[in-house]
């Protein structure tokens, strides 16, 4: 930058350069890593992050052309997906990494989970890791709707009658989110703003806290690790995630050409199809329903998210009381052998 | 207290296996899932008896592919299973006990079990002549020439669309939409009414291939999708018209039918042509039936230009009659005076002089010029199919006109031996003749100058109009359509072309002819070769 141009934007920009650049690299590249940290384990975190970002760039792109209204939604996806020029690598990348975005965060939850990396004083960062959960699924949920086909029409209409077994404010909710009795357009411009406005930008929100956080407190040690040993962030760990990064991108491209997402049937309200189900990340909680009552089965998952968003708690209060039950370890394994078999029956059944 | 309760080791294998069998599980599930949304693969709710039926006969192996059509069908969408169709009650004519169970099953399901649901189309379809098995009446006299066992699989397989049930429904809903997918899509597919409608005796298939329609729909075929509904007074979705379109589809003016028949104006598969009075209380005259047909043509045509192209073929059928008058006169003729004989046992005869008969040349030529070559020339006319009105149609009528007339004269009939020995070139018409001025798809300058007719006989288009007239005036023709002929008559010189004059044009062409004739005078009918025949004159 020649000399007076650099004068000029200085004075109308006056900030201290060379203390700006040190700061920002010692936050961004010099961040000490424990050593434990050189294992890909420890990509998991930054995997839905890199997910978002493909997500972002991919959903921008699809709303140049996608028109949410109900006589125009289905054709506008079969337009992106069929005619316009790569729309069909740009859904089905969408598509595939909201698929592997729930994967990465389960996997990480996994890895946090099991590392006890939750606990004090990290609770309210494993509480902002649920609620990030709980946000990612509901863009899932309402990204799905945005299809318009059958399958999507009446998993709307299936998951969101659920709301209405909320005491006491369900059936206001249900309403408030269908603008209607059924799922119709009203239903679809809502979930459409809250796809593509509310919910990205309270994910980021979230994602920033959530990396704030662990830059406060500093990466958690694993328990029963001595090396005290730590490394800069720069350049190892950047380069892994950049790997990641390449690899995620081949791979959901690879992912979206030869399993490219389908469009379906056009929704019919009036047609309820055999079997209705909800995408496959709900498999679980849609399969025990079947087997409970829906009051049971809406007071279980109630208790089962109390439970989840509240256990560094739980975890310390039991630990506490029973200091030698590894109660993380049966809990956490009876949770995912329970959601990997039901989410595998609701397939192999129907 | 750490290294106890969570060591290192423990941590490492326990994220490790889960990582790893929640990646491989999850990836393998959505992509399962990914893959049912590329092929929207109905998922089939099988319950209660039917669970019963279709696991135990794909245990057994038995129509195993008959339940996987059913699982793509939209009644297996609707949850319209095996015992819907197939449960008989004790004494049905078609019950037997399921050998496996206590099921009382229909082995077959008739029309009655179908107008459970579809009782509209069954009834359509009832009133249809597609349920008339008309090829029963004389058929003691083809059963003396086709044994019975051949005809199973024959004539009888066919018109098994119009079955005569036990239980008194008439027809097989199955001949159009196979069992058990019972699709519309083949339904529509012209190949599925090709199944009958092919052949000698009725090639509408080949006709409808060599139509414009038919070639426009071989290259888009891929592209269709015939699995629509054309129920609800909705524009015809496809940009070609299949068989069914014209006969039984609905578009914005005309509801769907199932009863083919209600849009056909002619009996034109009959030894002679005559307009329709099937069912004339419910469907109303000819006229009333024509206008359905017409009414879905304007969907792609002008209205003058159906006008045209209808009359055209409708002048076609009434010709037909009069060179049928000609060849069934002379067979009659021959019969009565005992110069052909009939098949005769016990006081019975077994062929008829103007509708079967088999072992004499005459009796065959008549029975062809209608049965074979006079519906090829009236369908090929009625359907677009040039080839057909022309080298497989009037050429061979005209064939069995003369080989009629050289047949009888070998017999001695006195009139034949005058028409073979006579050198009069009008000779060949030896019936009245109709015509219309021009054709429906422009003007032809040159095309009309040509015919002998035109120039021989200076009141030809006086004799046409008379008989043309007289067509309408005996109820064959409205009046539309007679104004429409009269039209064209008055202003004949425009419609022939005769009083436009591009000789300079054609002169190019014939120009060009006659160079090619000289070349081939040259290099092929004079060219000697040098070395000599190996047999000599």
């Amino acid at each position: 930058m020649s000399g007076k141009v650099k004068e000029w934007l200085m004075k109308r920009v006056p900030f201290n350069q060379e203390k700006t650049s040190k700061a920002m690299s010692k936050i961004f590249l010099e961040e000490p890593i424990p050593k434990q940290m050189k294992n890909w384990y420890y990509a998991l975190g930054a995997t839905p992050l890199i997910l978002f970002g493909f997500m972002v760039v991919t959903g921008i792109l699809l709303t140049f052309y996608y028109i949410p209204s109900s006589d125009k939604a289905y054709d506008s996806v079969r337009y992106i997906t069929e005619e316009v020029s790569m729309g069909h690598w740009i859904r089905g990348i969408h598509r595939w990494a909201s698929n592997l975005m729930v994967i990465a965060i389960i996997l990480h939850m996994v890895r946090v989970f099991f590392t006890r990396g939750y606990r004090k004083p990290r609770e309210l960062n494993w509480i902002v890791g649920i609620l990030m959960l709980g946000v990612t699924l509901t863009l899932c949920f309402t990204g799905y709707s945005m299809v318009y086909n059958q399958l999507s029409y009446w998993a709307t209409t299936v998951g969101t009658n659920m709301i209405k077994e909320i005491p006491l404010v369900g059936t206001t909710i249900l309403g408030f989110l269908r603008g209607g009795e059924e799922v119709s357009s009203n239903t679809l411009t809502r979930f459409f703003n809250l796809h593509i406005g509310f919910l990205p930008t309270l994910l980021f929100i979230l994602i920033v806290i959530h990396i704030v956080f662990i830059r406060m407190h500093g990466v958690s040690k694993l328990e029963g690790y001595e090396n005290e040993e730590t490394y800069s962030f720069y350049p190892e760990h950047f380069y892994h995630t950049i790997i990641v990064t390449l690899f995620l991108l081949t791979f959901i491209s690879a992912l979206a050409v030869i399993l490219p997402p389908g469009l379906g049937e056009p929704a019919d309200p009036n047609t309820t199809p055999a079997h209705v189900k909800p995408e496959w990340y709900f498999f679980a909680v849609y399969s025990i329903l079947k087997f409970i009552p829906l009051k049971a089965g809406i007071f279980l998952m109630i208790a089962f998210v109390i439970i989840a968003t509240f256990w560094p708690f739980i975890d310390d209060m039991l630990r506490k009381k029973w200091p030698k039950l590894k109660a993380h370890y049966m809990i956490g394994s009876l949770t995912i052998v329970l959601f990997l078999f039901f989410t595998v029956y609701e397939i192999i059944v129907y | 207290m750490s290294e106890n309760n969570n060591s290192l080791a423990t941590q490492k294998l326990i994220v490790g296996i889960f990582s790893i069998l929640l990646l491989i599980i999850l990836i393998i599930v959505a992509a399962v899932e990914m893959k049912q949304t590329m092929v929207p693969e109905l998922i089939v709710d099988i319950s209660g008896e039917n669970k019963n039926c279709v696991s135990c006969h794909i245990e057994k192996g038995i129509a195993v592919k008959s339940i996987d059509l059913w699982k793509k069908s939209l009644h297996a969408e609707m949850s319209i299973s095996c015992v819907d169709c197939h449960t008989a009650k004790e004494g049905d004519f078609d019950a037997f006990f399921c050998p496996e169970s206590d099921f009382l099953v229909a082995r077959h399901p008739t029309p009655k079990d179908c107008a459970e649901c579809h009782e509209q189309q069954v009834n359509e379809f009832a009133d249809s002549k597609h349920a008339h098995q008309f090829w029963l009446i004389k058929n003691t006299d083809r059963s003396v020439f086709e044994n019975p066992i051949s005809t199973r699989h024959g004539c009888e397989q066919c018109h098994n669309i119009g079955n005569l049930w036990p239980d008194g429904s008439v027809g097989e809903c199955d001949a159009c939409h196979p069992k058990h997918s019972f699709s519309k899509a083949v339904a529509r597919q012209p190949e599925t009414c090709g199944e009958c409608h092919i052949g000698p005796d009725h090639p509408q298939i080949e006709i409808y291939l060599e139509s414009k329609h038919g070639n426009i729909f071989r290259s888009q075929e891929k592209k269709l999708d015939l699995n629509y509904s054309s129920k609800d007074g909705k524009p015809i979705p496809i940009d070609v018209p299949v068989c069914t379109t014209c006969h039984m589809d609905g578009n914005e003016t005309q509801p769907m039918t199932h009863n083919v028949s209600a849009r056909l104006a002619w009996e034109s598969q009959a030894a002679w042509s005559f307009r329709t009075v099937w069912l004339e209380e419910s469907l109303g005259n000819w006229e009333m039936k024509r206008s359905r047909m017409e009414s879905i043509c304007k969907s792609c045509h002008a209205p003058d230009f159906i006008q045209t192209y209808l009359l055209t073929a409708d002048l076609i059928n009434l010709q037909y009659n009069e060179i049928r008058r000609i060849i069934v006169g002379m067979n009659k003729k021959l019969t009565e005076k005992g110069m052909v004989s009939r098949l005769e046992k016990d006081g019975k005869f077994y062929s008829d002089p103007v509708l079967t008969g088999w072992d004499e040349e005459s009796e065959y030529l008549m029975y062809h010029a209608w049965h074979h070559e006079g519906r090829r020339f009236r369908f090929g006319a009625e359907m677009m199919g040039a080839d057909y009105t022309q080298w497989h149609g009037i050429w061979e009528v005209q064939d069995d006109m003369v080989n009629m007339f050289k047949f009888a004269a070998e017999r001695g009939d006195p009139e034949a031996k005058k028409w073979v020995q006579s050198n009069d070139p009008i000779k060949f018409a030896p019936y009245a003749l109709y015509d219309i001025p021009g054709n429906s798809w422009g003007i032809n300058v040159l095309s009309n100058t040509f015919p002998y007719v035109y120039n021989a006989y200076p009141d030809y288009w006086e004799r046409i109009k008379a008989n043309v007239k007289a067509a309408y005036e005996n109820g064959l023709l409205s009046e539309a359509q007679w104004l429409s002929w009269s039209k064209r008559y008055e202003n004949k010189e425009h419609y022939l072309g005769t009083k436009y004059n591009v000789d300079s044009v054609y002169k190019i062409y014939t120009d060009r002819d006659n160079l090619d004739t000289k070349s081939m005078n040259k290099k092929a009918v004079e060219l000697k070769l040098p070395g000599k025949p190996f047999w000599s004159w």
